[in-house]
């Protein structure tokens, strides 16, 4: 019975995930497009390409971010690995959201119970979510197809890449589902789907990059590699996907079916002795509420540091022609053949995420006024001023505490290897990341200030538009002044070049003045539900 | 002293809804005032205007004097707010939700909160996402009456009460009274501001259609008289004044606006069994309101 239901539910839940699946969308095909004319753009002939794929394929550095390479001498062996590598790292990220969104957002939010009240049982609301998120995956992967065409890619080969792009959506889809039947809110499911994201990859940068190769077949971000778009396609590999999204979505389907609904397995005990710390100020309750969320940012951030010093050791200069070292100082990463020089150019990494985190900030200031607790605290004598620059003071702080985990922990891991990277340009190299970051969180500030309900797809857009361009804006042979347009590019790497206090200066000044505005308007609005 | 409450031409814009049209109010200290109208009249938004949480499109609104627009943390200094929706921190318990609403505002009065948790018969150590819809009201209600406040400025605040809370809670709001703190009681429920109030004010899309003390507002509708005879409802003549309503075959039931001497004097001849009168309810002048203007909500 409800099987009528389907339609009208999978069809809601579409709709609600529209502006998201058209972000992914656009990046998927842009991604796609650009690698293949970028590549035949650098690398016009067949003896560049052999120089380049003697040495960059097989650089570590590069490898840790893109993946294993497996054919560097056509555009589509390079947009496989470039492309392939990164997107997949997004599929993963949109399964994972577009389940969490589907089956704990809806429950979070009591509009399940409403479904569920219904004629709709459990499972065909179950099956309406996955319907929805089939389509979202169906999209991406026409989008990426398309980006492929249109740079001159051909029809099969493409449609095969795209499909090994979008075949960890339905995976991760199913550890989104899972960790919504555990969870008892959307903020701790997305958390832990996002550590398990985070060990998918890690796990696969650890395989690329050492001799511990069979790792590749324990995590899904390594199956797209083995799937092999353009370089001898394994197609087989597809029935780990498919086995592993099965066994996933129907041990969540199984936990739906028998849990109350509105609780998740892993709801803490509902009952406890009153803890009465950070209890004195809407700042301090903003920590005490982030802090697991916190602690969850600096222990990603301080594993990814500890590999990437650990990894610094196997990184040199042998085999890499100076013609090549020429073409990658146009794109930035000049100094990529010491352990120094690699470090610096990882740190571009840590900026990007740090950048994120104080984005995650800001929307955590806004779910509090969406969910209207802002308003019972604003109605106690609480200053909103007050109150918006504590929450930005605090992720602010935040920021500073993530960077020098950083700094401090590559050194650590270099440490460990013997590498004796200076302890001091670490900690530098990590405070480094602080300007672009207090320039983002000022303009998540000032989107928070102006549009509330955009803000976050504001802060969190510009900041992967701002990376993106960085990776790509350069090898499309934009001008000058256009590659700059982005704030990555005013990044001084510390431990491989020097600080540049010039820009720093400039961006973090823009931040803090974007701040302050945002505070002053903040004041002048009203406040907005959900 | 300055008045609790006092808004001058106070009006809100969302968009193209007008929500609060020139609302003129004064709440003098000390008063118990309801503030009635079903759902979407303004009631909300004229709590969030007084408190500054959202910006008046034009006018002002003051409490105590002080513009909470302007001046939020001296204006909610004397104040406590209930919202309509119980809006909390699911990861607190009840006991931390109270010491950090206290400590907030810089102490509370926690003798009487110790109390009222008793009244209301809270487990304090039950965190707020445990708790029902009526048990979250419950703790909002605790925090803002232990305050001690001048003022209490309630949104619907008995919605999602059960009968024997609601009682507590009016036991509660009689206290406040007599403690000489001033309470403006957002509400639909007729009963509870009838019971409780000394003065009423009834919103109406956003207007303010009617205001004064309970006997002031009976002065100006219609009383009702039953009539029942013995044998069949006679035919009466047309009366000014006088609206007839079958009540049964034997009854008539008679609206009077004024004087009730003509329907008696047209009774006179009649075989009278039984005639009872009553002075219109709560409930009947505020229908009034809404059968004379639109015809929206009959009887």
């Amino acid at each position: 019975m409800g099987a009528s239901a389907v339609r009208p539910l999978a069809g809601r839940a579409f709709a609600d995930a529209r502006i998201r699946t058209i972000a992914f969308a656009y990046l998927f095909a842009a991604v796609a497009y650009v690698n293949p004319v970028a590549y035949r753009h650098t690398y016009p002939t067949r003896a560049e390409r052999l120089a380049f794929a003697h040495s960059f394929g097989t650089n570590k550095a590069v490898v840790l971010f893109y993946g294993k390479a497996y054919d560097l001498l056509t555009a589509g062996g390079y947009t496989a690995w470039r492309s392939g590598g990164t997107l997949a790292i997004f599929a993963a990220i949109f399964g994972l959201l577009a389940a969490v969104r589907a089956l704990r957002t809806e429950e979070d939010a009591g509009r399940a119970e409403l479904v569920l009240a219904g004629i709709a049982g459990r499972g065909i609301a179950y099956v309406a979510s996955l319907v929805a998120i089939a389509a979202g995956t169906a999209v991406l992967w026409l989008a990426e197809l398309t980006g492929l065409l249109i740079a001159g890619l051909p029809v099969g080969p493409s449609a095969y890449l795209a499909l090994a792009t979008v075949s960890v959506v339905p995976v991760f889809a199913g550890v989104g589902a899972l960790v919504s039947q555990l969870a008892p809110t959307r903020r701790v499911a997305l958390e832990l789907g996002g550590a398990v994201v985070a060990i998918a990859f890690v796990l696969r940068v650890v395989a690329d990059t050492s001799s511990l190769g069979w790792l590749r077949w324990v995590t899904p971000l390594g199956w797209v590699e083995e799937l092999r778009p353009f370089t001898g396609e394994q197609p087989l590999v597809l029935a780990l996907m498919g086995g592993a999204s099965v066994l996933l979505l129907s041990a969540a389907a199984k936990i739906f079916a028998w849990r109350d609904v509105g609780s998740g397995l892993l709801s803490a005990r509902d009952d406890a002795a009153p803890r009465l710390s950070l209890l004195g100020s809407p700042t301090a309750l903003a920590l005490r509420t982030e802090r697991a969320s916190l602690a969850v940012w600096a222990g990603s951030v301080g594993v990814f540091a500890l590999i990437i010093g650990v990894i610094s050791k196997s990184i040199s200069a042998a085999g890499i022609s100076e013609q090549l070292q020429r073409e990658l100082a146009k794109v930035g990463v000049s100094a990529i053949t010491t352990p120094k020089g690699y470090v610096g150019f990882a740190f571009i990494f840590f900026v990007l995420a740090i950048s994120i985190f104080v984005c995650t900030q800001v929307a955590a200031a806004r779910h509090d006024e969406a969910a209207q607790r802002l308003e019972t605290l604003l109605a106690e004598p609480v200053s909103r001023r007050g109150w918006l620059r504590g929450r930005l003071a605090l992720a602010g702080a935040a920021a500073v505490a993530i960077a020098l985990v950083a700094g401090l922990l590559t050194w650590a891991g270099a440490a460990f290897q013997g590498v004796r990277l200076p302890f001091g340009r670490m900690l530098v190299a990590g405070l480094n990341c602080l300007p672009v970051a207090l320039l983002f969180l000022g303009v998540a500030a000032l989107a928070y200030a102006v549009v509330p309900r955009a803000s976050a797809g504001i802060a969190y857009g510009s900041v992967t538009l701002g990376f993106l361009w960085q990776l790509f804006g350069s090898l499309l042979g934009a001008p000058k002044w256009l590659v700059d347009a982005t704030p990555f590019a005013h990044v001084g790497l510390v431990p491989a070049a020097a600080f540049r206090p010039g820009p720093a200066a400039i961006m973090t000044a823009i931040g803090l003045a974007a701040a302050v505005a945002a505070i002053t308007l903040f004041e002048r609005r009203d406040l907005l539900g959900a | 002293m300055a008045d609790a409450i006092r808004t001058e031409q106070l009006s809100k814009r969302y968009g193209v809804t007008l929500a609060l049209d020139r609302l003129e109010l004064t709440v003098a200290a000390g008063e118990v005032y309801g503030y009635l109208g079903p759902n979407g009249a303004g009631k909300t938004t004229t709590i969030r205007l007084l408190l500054g949480l959202h910006r008046p499109t034009r006018g002002r609104g003051q409490l105590f004097g002080v513009d909470a627009w302007e001046d939020p943390v001296i204006a909610h200094r004397r104040i406590a707010y209930v919202a309509g929706e119980p809006f909390l921190w699911p990861s607190l318990t009840s006991a931390e939700t109270f010491e950090l609403l206290a400590r907030l505002r810089g102490g509370t009065d926690t003798s009487y909160r110790d109390l009222l948790v008793a009244r209301f018969a809270l487990d304090v150590n039950k965190k707020i996402r445990a708790l029902s819809k009526g048990n979250r009201q419950k703790v909002q209600l605790v925090a803002a009456l232990a305050t001690r406040a001048d003022l209490l400025l309630l949104d619907e605040p008995t919605s999602g009460l059960d009968p024997l809370m609601e009682a507590a809670f009016r036991e509660c709001i009689n206290e406040a009274k007599g403690r000489g703190q001033t309470v403006f009681l957002s509400s639909h429920i007729l009963s509870e501001v009838e019971a409780l109030c000394d003065r009423v004010g009834i919103l109406r899309a956003g207007r303010l259609v009617d205001e004064g003390t309970l006997s002031e507002l009976r002065h100006l509708s219609a009383q009702t008289v039953e009539v029942t005879f013995d044998g069949p409802a006679p035919q009466l003549p047309e009366l000014p004044g006088v609206q007839v309503r079958g009540a049964g075959a034997n009854a008539l039931r008679f609206e009077v606006a004024g004087p009730v001497g003509p329907l008696l004097a047209a009774l006179g001849d009649q075989r009278v069994a039984t005639l009872s009168s009553r002075e219109p309810s709560l409930e009947e002048i505020f229908l009034h309101h809404y059968d004379a203007s639109d015809g929206r909500v009959g009887s």
